[in-house]
């Protein structure tokens, strides 16, 4: 498994939108105040706080039955568009999938993977740029067209027309994902041979916390064997080395029929060729419970890299006294669990000379399994997330620009954040040195490297003032552009044969949508009462 | 503007159109597939193999991905390669193997991608796997994979060079061979294949080296008509003789030393100077051929107008550069009963040691040694090649750590002791290579 589903902190990201929205909001009534007192004097500043009553007073008088009116005019409207044509596209992408994919490994439990991947792939690919098209394109054209008189002359708030278009979206975009997640379930279900089917679960697992100790038994950040992917560390084998892998809150509802399930995911690194037939390298499970003084070992087991190794043991263990002279019965949960509900589990590879790699996420409980569609219908929410997000974008700048430009501009901010987000981080946390465009620049023309620091002077004051401004800005523009990153990882989950995450990616993702649901209704009802609706 | 009437003026463009009509036809009409059809430009593309199909199979989606991404093949084959690179970094196996699939629809017919992509699943891929199953699995991968390539590319002889080499050197020449090997004819799935090959990697059943073979023997029927820009061109044409040396010595490796080695060698010895030796290879001086009589040289110089010094240094040197000599007189020699026995008691005795019986190893290794000493007696030019030296170079390590185990005095004298002194540059090497083998500490 490749990535590493790290538990969201809500409390964390509260205090961020909290601090960012916060403080742009203070900014923005500042300015308000300020322009409003140079262009009207003292009057403008009652003008203002008319202007911040009148959205509150907008908000709080919704009609539900306008707002309907309005989305169903949306629907209506983009049902004349064609959109529906989207749906041709999709049917032959299934028609010839196979030719694409039939080729991939000849092995049908990665096979599953090709086709998850590509089902869900294909529904965002298509999804997601009519609706961005569509969002970004309908409201500048009814003002272009005049049509928007026929509803602004009519008793509608102008917050219940930015509402009526995202909705009548949002309900068209569901209702495409719909039907094109259920041609995609049935399409899997179908390509996937019976041999495997077995394999189209969802897996609900319980990750641990991973620490390591060297071969001494000294705590350790592990080996590096000098993989290019850092991910795994690595533990010697025959010596003290061991990774220890801590669960919270284990008890028995986490057992399947009385056994507890633990599936591994190890990398071998062999030293020497050592015996090549047995299949992989031998590892072992010792459980620890510090508060009995319990140690218990599994037996030795054989590692099946890039295969999911599963061990299902009984809750009840025979294992050797302290002295050695009997056999004495131990219970996982009763026994192995502390008494703080954490369960211990070390690795230790049995083989000298080899050496055996894990990160946190190889090593994980797996309780009842959950169907297939559990996981893959949250994948698809997964998609439509981003697409609500991406109609809230696409008509919020819609508002202030026409067509062609909202729509370049909800594009770069929708590939900014699908692809930079981790660029831009890299730049403002100052792992990427010289990272100042300016700076660079200056480097490049003068052959300068990197490490060299900048010769003293004005210009490197002057490079430093500029660079220091466009990161500022770019800071701005990391605060502002959603992560869309974050929406993707859930087709990994599935992908990988999991069910996704509640607290590694489904909340992030619900309360990155979330976050954006004020500040749209703000821009987008501040610009439609602005704008001119006349100028076309 | 015109005084046309619209009637007329419809009729006018019906009259150009069928007008124009007729040296588009003429000039672009598509071919049916035979020999002569088609307009003038089909027949032209036929004539100078312009055409796709002219190149091996078309793949109806490599096409149709081609033409829809008009102008951006360039743009997403870089992308795929990104991402395969980084598939294979994160090492997510199905992710890459599907990318290298949708590169191949674009680049169908870039002989580097099918070349590097088939090495990187056969070698690069199959090492990261720790089972030797799965590494086998990753070998047949490369090897279809190129088998793919070689049947949309016709005009490659290389690749049919490559996919021998994978059936031969990689199956037969890794660490893991012995298993390799066994896999070869009895795949490890046995549910799948029930007990036997995979039938697109071994069909018939037969050795590893013999399917090599049979695939450097079409890789030089293709040299025949394109070129090939691999290697030199004596060396490549070689490929198929060295598959069947290598069948013979392996059966040898595996310690079978019955009817079936000694007609392998002898088939090398035939296919070495019957078929090999008499080909014609261009030399500055003329053609030449490897296995020569003194009116072979007569006649050539004759032909070509050169003196026969001159072919008879041009044809010295060509067989230098592929070990004519040796190969012609080791599998002549292999033939013969004492250097098979000499052979199989070099094997036995390793087995022996392997066992512990040390005193019986000790006996074999001797025997071995003899023989072998007198077989290098009778073709001293055996002794310039490596694997003849490690052979015998291998038996004296293991001797010599029988005495040193048993604390025995070493004799002065013993069989290949030339040998012994005149290469023991190789000996270090040779003997952490033997500790590693046999777990000598």
């Amino acid at each position: 498994m490749s990535f590493d589903p790290i538990p969201y902190d809500l409390f964390d990201a509260l205090k961020h939108f909290l601090t960012v929205f916060g403080s742009t909001m203070f900014i923005a009534l500042i300015v308000c105040l300020l322009v409003g007192v140079l262009t009207r004097g003292v009057k403008g500043i009652g003008d203002v706080f008319l202007g911040i009553l009148d959205f509150f007073n907008q908000i709080t008088h919704l009609s539900c039955r306008r707002i309907w009116s309005l989305s169903t005019l949306t629907i209506r409207e983009s049902l004349r568009q064609k959109i529906l044509f989207v749906f041709i596209i999709f049917a032959v992408l299934f028609m010839f999938a196979g030719w694409f994919l039939a080729g991939a490994a000849d092995r049908p439990d990665l096979q599953i993977q090709s086709y998850i991947d590509f089902v869900l792939k294909a529904i965002s690919w298509l999804v997601i740029p009519i609706i961005l098209l569509l969002s970004c394109w309908s409201l500048p054209e009814d003002i272009r067209l005049r049509t928007i008189h026929t509803v602004v002359t009519k008793p509608v708030y102008r917050i219940e027309i930015v509402i009526g278009r995202m909705l009548g979206f949002t309900l068209l975009g569901s209702a495409i994902l719909l039907v094109m997640g259920t041609v995609g379930y049935i399409w899997i279900n179908r390509q996937v041979p019976e041999s495997v089917q077995a394999n189209l679960v969802s897996k609900v697992p319980i990750y641990g916390e991973i620490k390591f100790t060297d071969r001494e038994g000294a705590p350790s950040a592990g080996l590096n064997v000098g993989d290019i992917w850092m991910h795994r560390s690595y533990i010697e084998g025959a010596t003290k080395a061991r990774a220890i892998f801590t669960f919270k809150d284990i008890d028995e509802s986490d057992a399947i029929n009385d056994e507890l399930n633990l599936q591994s995911s190890f990398e071998a690194f062999r030293t020497h060729k050592g015996n090549m037939e047995k299949g992989g390298i031998l590892y072992q499970f010792i459980f620890v419970n510090k508060d009995k003084g319990l140690r218990v070992d599994t037996a030795p087991l054989i590692n099946k890299e890039y295969l999911e190794n599963r061990l299902k043991i009984n809750r009840k263990i025979m294992h050797e006294s302290e002295d050695g002279k009997e056999k004495v019965e131990v219970d996982i949960f009763d026994d192995l669990v502390d008494d703080n509900g954490n369960l211990t589990i070390e690795v230790q590879c049995l083989e000298a000379g080899q050496l055996l790699g894990m990160a946190r996420s190889d090593l994980y409980i797996r309780t009842p399994d959950h169907a297939f569609i559990s996981g893959y219908s949250k994948a698809i929410f997964g998609i439509w997330l981003p697409m609500v997000l991406v109609i809230m974008l696409g008509v919020t700048i819609s508002c202030f620009v026409k067509g062609p430009v909202a729509i370049l501009t909800t594009m770069t901010i929708v590939l900014v954040g699908f692809m930079s987000k981790e660029y831009m981080a890299e730049i403002l946390s100052g792992k990427m040195q010289a990272s100042g465009a300016i700076e660079a620049w200056y480097r490049l023309i003068t052959h300068m490297n990197s490490q060299t620091p900048l010769p003293d002077g004005p210009v490197k004051f002057m490079i430093q003032i500029v660079d220091m401004g466009i990161i500022n800005f770019l800071w701005l523009c990391q605060q502002i552009i959603p992560n869309f990153g974050i929406f993707s990882n859930m087709r990994e989950y599935v992908i990988k044969g999991f069910d996704v995450s509640w607290d590694a990616a489904l909340l992030p993702g619900i309360v990155t949508v979330a976050a954006y649901i004020l500040p749209c209704l703000i821009v987008s009802f501040y610009s439609l009462k602005l704008r001119e609706l006349e100028a076309k | 503007m015109n005084k046309l009437t619209s009637k007329h003026r419809k009729l006018a463009y019906v009259i150009a159109i069928i007008v124009l009509l007729i040296p588009v036809i003429w000039l672009g009409m598509p071919s049916t597939g035979e020999e002569g059809s088609g307009g003038e430009l089909a027949k032209l593309r036929v004539e100078h193999e312009l055409g796709e199909s002219t190149l091996g199979d078309v793949d109806p989606s490599s096409a149709s991905m081609n033409f829809v991404l008009l102008g951006l093949r360039g743009i997403a084959t870089n992308l795929l390669w990104m991402d395969a690179n980084e598939h294979q970094k994160k090492k997510e196996w199905a992710k890459l193997r599907s990318t290298v699939d949708s590169i191949i629809l674009l680049q169908p017919h870039y002989m580097k991608v099918w070349d590097f992509q088939g090495w990187n699943l056969a070698y690069n891929v199959s090492a990261e796997w720790d089972a030797v199953e799965d590494r086998y699995f990753w070998v047949k991968e490369g090897i279809k994979f190129l088998n793919e390539g070689v049947t949309r590319n016709e005009r490659f002889p290389e690749l049919d060079w490559k996919v021998g080499n994978l059936h031969g050197q990689k199956v037969g020449r890794s660490d893991e061979w012995r298993l390799f090997r066994k896999f070869y004819k009895v795949d490890p799935d046995t549910e799948r294949f029930e007990n036997g090959p995979d039938p697109e990697i071994n069909p018939e059943r037969l050795d590893n080296y013999q399917v090599a073979k049979e695939k450097f023997l079409l890789a030089n029927e293709k040299e025949l008509k394109h070129k090939q820009h691999l290697q030199m061109r004596m060396l490549f044409r070689s490929a198929p003789w060295h598959a069947q040396f290598d069948y013979a010595n392996a059966m040898q490796r595996e310690g079978k030393f019955g009817k079936q080695r000694t007609d392998a060698w002898d088939q090398g010895f035939k296919d070495w100077t019957a078929i090999f030796g008499r080909e014609e290879f261009i030399s500055p001086k003329g053609p030449i051929v490897l296995e020569w009589s003194e009116p072979d040289i007569k006649n050539l110089a004759k032909r070509d107008n050169v003196s026969e010094e001159d072919k008879r240094y041009w044809t010295g040197r060509y067989q230098n550069m592929v070990n004519y000599l040796f190969w012609r007189t080791r599998a002549k020699s292999e033939s013969e009963s004492d250097t098979i026995d000499a052979h199989k008691s070099l094997y036995d005795g390793e087995q022996l040691f392997r066992k512990a019986e040390f005193d019986e190893a000790k006996a074999e290794l001797e025997k071995g040694m003899a023989l072998y000493a007198k077989v290098l007696n009778k073709y001293p030019s055996l002794i310039h090649e490596d694997l003849a030296i490690e052979e015998g170079l291998q038996a004296i390590i293991l001797w010599r750590y029988i005495h040193e185990l048993k604390g025995l005095k070493l004799p002065d004298s013993f069989p290949l002791k030339p040998l012994w002194i005149k290469e023991q540059g190789r000996v270090p090497i040779l003997e952490s290579e033997l500790r590693q083998r046999f777990g000598i500490q």
